[in-house]
């Protein structure tokens, strides 16, 4: 065998160090999972493994901190999970609509509502924040899932991103299906949905994570403790921490690790189209 | 005939729903942790004492966040029965005319005795209007009082401060010598700027602090809170005084870890300190005052916030409110919030009931509170009203932080915090028109 | 459109309208409605309002603090930029570069962008603990009593921590696969040119990476500005006192904090200009790209 070059061996230190970068905050969320919240109020996180993530992970998951009893860990990863799940949805199917109409029909609006839609692109939500706000609230949508949802798809990545990609799927297709007699509906459930799998799965990934990991909004619009979701749960966690007669670090974290895990689990087992959803949409 | 006999049923049925249905109303309220803990109990106990009104409350983040929620709620017309207002955001919820009822009119109006004279004096007037009239209910009263470390001060053998020429005199180099932090204090616009103008009777803003119109220039920029924080930073200097940062707990800590022998809090954190297992004997007192400003200190006012009846709710829901009101304001229910949450009793048959039960006899430091808010009253101590208040803080609180860390002097600091201070209350003016 | 699209009218009508419907009422309502509270001062609860014409816009642009918070926000976004993207191709070039365990060190330096900002904030929070944090032990052993909370650079520093370890991810997967996509010819024949791998990078692979470079900046920017709030949140506990903050946050302290909805409007709209010449500089250099390729 031979002797690993010097620079082989630096490569892996650098990329070991830059892992341990990475991963280091976790574990130490991780290991405060385990110890009693008397002894982190001393000394903080550790190296040593306790026994009470059991304790902290029923406390974290079934018991409320609000009167309404609604606000425990699992109603809040419900929530999550609507979010982010409702968000993708909704994005992908609303944009793939919106792109096929834009690419496959001669439209004499074409290029205005291209144009429409294109502008949602200049400015985030966090810009008009308050105003969305008081929209959502003018239409009665404050503390619903709706409210929650739908004015975050109003930006047209999904659009762009499905427009590009209609684009490049090759024109033979459309003509042979009209050769065959296929009408537009047939041509898009039948054709058009099929080849766009692998796109579709990318940006279903993508957007999870996006919906997943909303705090901003979620944190405005959301004042119902049965609405909160594990992100914009934080913001409590962290006032609780402050206001509390023992800090409960352990179950925090608890929340925080769940809060982490779901995402992080998709984008890892689903690397592969993740990474190619979010490089193609660079476009 | 059939019509008559619909409508007539159609009644009956209104009837028995009003005569057997629980009246539901909603408290919104910023009390997290043990607190939160404490207010659920007591809205528990309500429900279980009568059955025409059941009563959730439902926190709402920090008191600002509360505040925003509330408003945003009553925009949509959905607002809660009862919101929880703090001090800083008085001028905001009483400004607003039609959005709340005066406490004052809805108990009146359903039958519930009120005096503004069974309310111990430090509460009566903060978040009343300039008429006097009691517009939110105190609800919890707390006031800055100096906690200590009986164990330090007896170590380094001095006893607590009365004034702060003691405190700088005897007082710290005895407890830096002992291997103490003499002091700290967890929010500086509060006790070093708000109450101290109370404490010295100051005047804190022209129109008797605000209460009389929207014209009003603040007055902090004054030779004795400037002598006050050039002091601060020299204590700081020598190790008299530490500042931890603009967060509550961040100061507080340190003076349960035993680093700290003298901090500054508010009366309700008698509670939570007493539930915790220190490792030492704690006590409280007043807060001190500067010799050289006055001779005859004058009492606090009451910081923390009240409750408010919101408009726009049916009458059956005020009667509701005004019945939940009068269990609040009963003296058993003050009595045990107070005990629990060390948040003054509000009224002095409560305080009487406290006192009668030997409380004070256990607990003196429980009492410290309400003595303080009991003193001398003068011209200057009623409390203040200004609009865009959280944000006057949140400049004084950037200007004081940056004065601790050295990146401005007193004097600078003091004359930004004027500035935009007047600023944003004559824009504040504005959005009244 | 492809040439060979269909004519019908209605159906494609059908397919826009929910798109359009929500963009409508969700995007261009809130915006005419935030310039339009921007010539207002109003109060909170909807009862009284006077129109001040420019006024929020120049009080903002008279204020010092406001041009403070605005430098910080530049110095910010700047710092959060070069660190991210600076980590993230080290790690890019090492990563394409190893054969042993390649898949597994990719994971493990992809996995935080699944993470979102606030947590990034609260395990800040608890590093940088005043009594136990590890970092501030860290710190400690250095003799700098680290304060966040307290000392502005030390809370700036902990922001811009927690920011890049958030934003490194992204940048490693862009910077990967554009390393992926040099062809093997032309890595073969910068071998075959250049012997020292230094001037192998700078000569040959950082040129093919400057697109996504370029791409990413604008990326990392539009980061640093908007998404960094729940750090900037967390970290501050919500308590804005003299730490530092971004321009978004101080929408977020007037606007929801403070009530002053003409102020945080003024302050939206300008965040708005500012977007927009992001993106007319961003067009220009994707211009610019597509006559390179």
């Amino acid at each position: 065998m031979r002797k690993p070059k010097l620079s082989t061996l630096i490569d892996h230190a650098v990329l070991i160090a830059g892992s341990l970068f990475m991963m280091l905050p976790l574990l130490m969320v991780l290991q405060m999972t385990t110890i009693p919240d008397t002894e982190i109020i001393r000394t903080g996180p550790s190296l040593t493994i306790g026994d009470q993530f059991d304790d902290n992970f029923t406390k974290a998951m079934f018991e409320a901190s609000g009167f309404s009893g609604e606000n425990t860990g699992l109603s809040m990863l419900k929530n999550s999970m609507i979010l982010g799940m409702g968000f993708a949805v909704g994005k992908i199917v609303i944009g793939m609509m919106a792109a096929y109409a834009i690419v496959y029909f001669r439209l004499r609006f074409a290029t205005l509502a291209f144009w429409l839609i294109f502008t949602t692109l200049l400015l985030p939500l966090e810009v008009r924040i308050l105003p969305s706000y008081e929209v959502v609230q003018w239409l009665g949508m404050l503390n619903t899932y709706q409210g929650l949802i739908i004015p975050l798809i109003a930006s047209a990545t999904a659009t762009f991103f499905f427009r590009q990609f209609f684009r490049s799927v090759p024109e033979e297709l459309v003509e042979a299906a009209r050769i065959d007699g296929a009408g537009p509906v047939k041509f898009f459930i039948d054709i058009l949905v099929p080849l766009s799998q692998t796109m579709i799965a990318a940006m279903f990934i993508i957007m999870f994570v996006y919906g997943w990991n909303q705090y901003l909004w979620p944190t405005m619009i959301t004042t119902d403790e049965d609405m909160y979701t594990l992100v914009r749960g934080i913001k409590q966690i962290v006032q609780v921490l402050e206001g509390a007669v023992v800090p409960e670090f352990g179950r925090s974290n608890v929340l925080a690790l769940v809060a982490v895990i779901p995402p992080v689990l998709v984008v890892v087992f689903f690397q592969s189209w993740f990474v190619k959803g979010l490089t193609e949409s660079d476009k | 005939m059939p019509r008559i006999t619909l409508s007539s049923v159609i009644a009956s049925l209104a009837l028995t729903t009003a005569a057997t249905a629980e009246t539901k109303i909603e408290l919104w309220h910023a009390m997290g942790g043990a607190l939160g803990e404490t207010v659920n109990q007591i809205a528990e106990n309500f429900n279980a004492s009568q059955d025409e009104v059941q009563l959730t409350p439902v926190f709402k983040g920090s008191y600002e966040e509360t505040l925003t929620a509330g408003i945003a709620a009553f925009r949509a017309g959905e607002q809660p029965h009862i919101m929880q207002v703090f001090d800083a955001g008085a001028a905001t919820v009483i400004g607003a005319k039609g959005a709340t009822v005066p406490v004052q009119d809805l108990l009146a109006d359903n039958g519930v005795d009120f005096k503004i004279e069974d309310y111990i004096s430090g509460v009566r007037y903060f978040f009343a209007d300039s008429d006097g009239k009691m517009i939110g209910m105190p609800f919890n009263s707390s006031s800055p009082i100096m906690y200590y470390n009986v164990d330090a001060l007896e170590a380094a053998g001095v006893t607590p401060p009365a004034t702060w020429e003691e405190f700088q005199e005897t007082t710290a180099p005895a407890l830096a010598n002992a291997g103490y932090i003499p002091l700290a204090q967890s929010h500086l616009p509060w006790i070093f700027t708000e109450n101290f103008m109370s404490r010295h009777n100051l005047p804190f803003a022209t129109n008797d602090n605000g209460y009389d119109g929207l014209e009003t220039e603040i007055l902090v920029n004054n030779d004795s809170i400037k002598a006050h924080f050039t002091a601060l930073t020299e204590w700081q200097e020598s190790g008299f005084f530490e500042w931890y940062g603009t967060g509550w707990g961040d100061n507080q800590t340190p003076f349960e870890e035993g680093k700290v022998a003298i901090w500054l809090g508010s009366s309700g954190s008698f509670g939570g300190l007493s539930k915790k297992d220190l490792g030492f004997d704690f006590s409280a007192t007043y807060l001190p005052y500067w010799e050289a400003v006055t001779t005859e200190p004058k009492q606090t006012f009451i910081g923390g916030a009240a409750l408010f009846a919101m408009s726009g709710k049916s009458d059956a829901e005020n009667a509701a409110t005004a019945k939940f009101f009068e269990y609040l304001t009963a003296p058993e229910t003050q009595v045990f919030w107070h005990k629990e949450t060390g948040y003054v009793p509000i009224t002095e048959a409560a305080y009487e009931l406290a006192a009668a039960e030997g409380y004070y006899q256990e607990q003196p430091a429980a009492e410290i509170g309400i003595k303080q808010l009991s003193l001398d009253a003068g011209e200057n101590t009623r409390g203040y009203r200004m609009g865009f208040y959280v944000q006057i803080r949140d400049v004084m609180n950037r200007e004081y932080g940056r004065i601790l860390t050295g990146e401005t002097s007193v004097e600078d600091a003091f004359s930004t915090i004027e500035e935009e201070a007047n600023q944003l209350l004559a824009r504040f003016a504005k959005t009244q028109g | 459109m492809k040439r060979a699209g269909f004519t019908t009218i209605s159906l494609p009508v059908l397919l826009l309208l929910p798109q359009l419907v929500i963009i409508a009422v969700f995007f261009y309502w809130p915006t005419v409605v935030a310039i339009h509270s921007s010539f207002y001062l109003q109060d909170p609860f909807g009862f009284g309002s006077t129109f001040v014409g420019l006024e929020n816009y120049a009080d903002l642009l008279s204020s010092r603090e406001y041009r403070k918070i605005a430098w910080f926000t530049v110095v910010f976004s700047g710092l959060v930029t070069f660190f991210s993207l600076a980590i993230a191709l080290v790690l890019a070039v090492k990563a394409d570069k190893v054969l042993r365990g390649a898949k597994t060190y990719r994971t493990l330096l992809m996995w935080v962008y699944a993470v979102a900002p606030p947590v990034a904030g609260f395990i800040a929070v608890i590093m940088f603990n005043q009594s136990w944090g590890p970092l501030t032990e860290f710190f400690g052993l250095f003799g700098h009593r680290f304060m966040v909370g307290v000392n502005f650079n030390d809370t700036a520093f902990s922001m811009v921590l927690a920011s890049v370890w958030k934003q490194v991810p992204v940048n490693f997967i862009f910077f990967l696969s554009g390393l992926q996509s040099i062809p093997r010819s032309v890595r073969e024949a910068a071998l075959i040119d250049n012997r020292s791998a230094s001037g192998r990078f700078w000569d040959v692979t950082f040129p093919l990476l400057a697109p996504t470079g370029f791409f990413l900046l604008i990326i990392n920017i539009t980061y640093s500005l908007f998404d960094t709030f729940g750090i900037v949140d967390t970290v501050v506990k919500g308590e804005p006192g003299n730490n530092p903050m971004t321009l978004v946050y101080k929408v977020y302290v007037d606007g929801f904090r403070g009530n002053d909805l003409g102020g945080s409007s003024a302050q939206s709209v300008i965040l708005m200009v500012l977007v927009l010449a992001l993106t007319i500089f961003q067009f220009r250099l994707i211009e610019r790209r597509i006559h390179y390729t």
